[in-house]
């Protein structure tokens, strides 16, 4: 991904639209009494598209964003999110992409990732209350939501992010032949 | 060049997750710092905007939700009735009987929060939490309405939670279902005193704990807020606000273990407006 100034204002736009859609809409709806979290979904388009800096980049930024719009402690949502983000940049930068199921699929099983190493900061932090074994439930349902809304949001943010998309064959097909000797 | 990049990338990543452990290791445990309130400053006329323009989006959503759920709670609601009906009777009696002894104490004002000093203010919830391991509400309500630190909070239902940082602009709610809290509660019309936890993961269940064993306590309880005050100590939160209704009560339990399972009355999940008790006391 090639980050020119207006790229970098597009990523920052991605990410405080991303950061307040869950906020103000996802974390507020609920399917079978599970609310959707998008936001490692959107982590891992970033890593997907940019590579594995923009993935920690972003991931670090938008748990740091979260952290300081719900006032909890800052870094706990950073660490497992930039995790993630780093997690999904190698898997572009080692494989090909040849599926439209892959960034789907890999939307659920890193949600699964992020979500599971949320609950362990947070053990690891100390929780004095009982844990329900409902948090299981939740964990495997968001990963599901995750795996339906992982392409939309993948397809959104390589529209948003197409210019700075060497790779994207469509900006490939409108770039014009050099034609030597005129 | 390309060990050069590797290299980079892997400060990068090493910097990152330092400054992660950093800012988990200053900020744990500590209320709203500059950064945070700046922040909150910033986003939060963006956070209400996005919140009125996404409610009928947001309430299309939980239609779906509530339209599954809703077939199953007609069963239970049925069954219910037949026991609120039953002490809608006893209560009508005992109505009559407060108004009388009122007019005794020439205790004129009525309600919970009559005989108190505190003042409530309603405020919007624009955002929430993603983690269930977080049950946090932001409200558009902040200083200029005299919200403070540790301000009760609750709905049309019952207590919602406190308030735990006030920022520009907007404030932070911690619901009962968080982790982090406590509150002391009785269970009428017995009068057992306990404390109430949540349980993580669970926004229909709370745990009272610490009860006093040899006094029973049984499914349908009301549970309110207990409202101590000792010593130049108060509870943070009023006397007998409503909190929930036992749900799980067995003898084994309550010997065992010492707590009972109870039902939030306010929905904890769908929260759109709160009020605030501003002006009490705050611990």
């Amino acid at each position: 991904m090639i980050v020119t100034p207006k790229i970098l204002a597009r990523l920052v736009a991605i990410v405080v639209v991303g950061v307040l859609l869950q906020l103000a809409f996802f974390s507020r709806v609920e399917l079978f009494a599970v609310s959707p979290d998008v936001l490692p979904a959107l982590v891992i388009a970033l890593g997907l598209l940019g590579g594995t800096m923009t993935g920690a980049i972003a991931g670090f930024s938008i748990g740091l964003l979260v952290d300081s719009l719900l006032v909890q402690a800052l870094g706990a949502t950073s660490l497992v999110l930039l995790g993630i983000g780093y997690l999904a940049g190698l898997f572009r930068e080692r494989f090909e992409i040849h599926s439209s199921l892959v960034p789907p699929l890999l939307c659920m099983g890193l949600t699964l990732f992020a979500e599971l190493g949320f609950s362990a900061v947070q053990l690891l932090l100390g929780v004095d209350a009982p844990v329900s074994a409902l948090i299981a439930r939740d964990i495997a349902f968001k990963s599901v939501y995750a795996f339906f809304l992982g392409w939309p949001i993948y397809l959104g943010v390589r529209r948003a992010l197409r210019p700075a998309l060497v790779e994207e064959p469509g900006v490939r097909r409108r770039r014009q032949p050099t034609v030597l000797g005129t | 060049m390309y060990r050069k990049q590797v290299r980079r990338r892997r400060a990068v990543l090493a910097l990152l997750i330092i400054s992660s452990f950093a800012l988990l290791t200053f900020t744990y445990g500590q209320s709203s710092d500059g950064l945070q309130r700046m922040v909150s400053t910033v986003f939060s006329p963006l956070q209400e905007v996005g919140d009125r323009a996404l409610k009928p989006a947001r309430d299309l959503v939980n239609w779906f939700d509530e339209t599954f759920d809703a077939r199953g709670e007609n069963e239970r609601l049925k069954a219910e009735l037949e026991t609120v009906r039953a002490r809608a009777v006893a209560g009508e009696a005992a109505v009559g009987e407060n108004a009388e002894l009122r007019k005794l104490l020439r205790l004129d004002r009525t309600g919970v929060l009559a005989a108190s000093d505190y003042r409530p203010v309603t405020g919007r919830v624009i955002a929430r939490s993603p983690t269930v391991w977080h049950s946090t509400v932001t409200i558009n309500l902040d200083e200029g309405d005299g919200v403070r630190v540790n301000d009760p909070v609750i709905s049309g239902d019952g207590l919602v939670g406190r308030i735990a940082s006030v920022g520009g602009g907007s404030s932070q709610v911690t619901l009962l279902t968080n982790h982090t809290s406590a509150v002391s509660a009785k269970v009428v019309p017995q009068g057992v005193q306990g404390v109430i936890r949540p349980e993580v993961g669970d926004p229909e269940d709370l745990v009272l704990d610490f009860i006093d064993s040899s006094r029973k306590v049984g499914v349908g309880d009301t549970v309110v807020t207990a409202g101590w005050r000792a010593e130049g100590l108060a509870s943070l939160f009023p006397p007998n606000l409503p909190v929930g209704e036992v749900v799980t009560a067995s003898i084994d339990a309550q010997v065992a273990s010492r707590q009972v399972h109870l039902r939030p009355y306010a929905d904890m999940r769908n929260l759109d407006f709160v009020q605030v008790l501003t002006g009490g006391s705050r611990g």
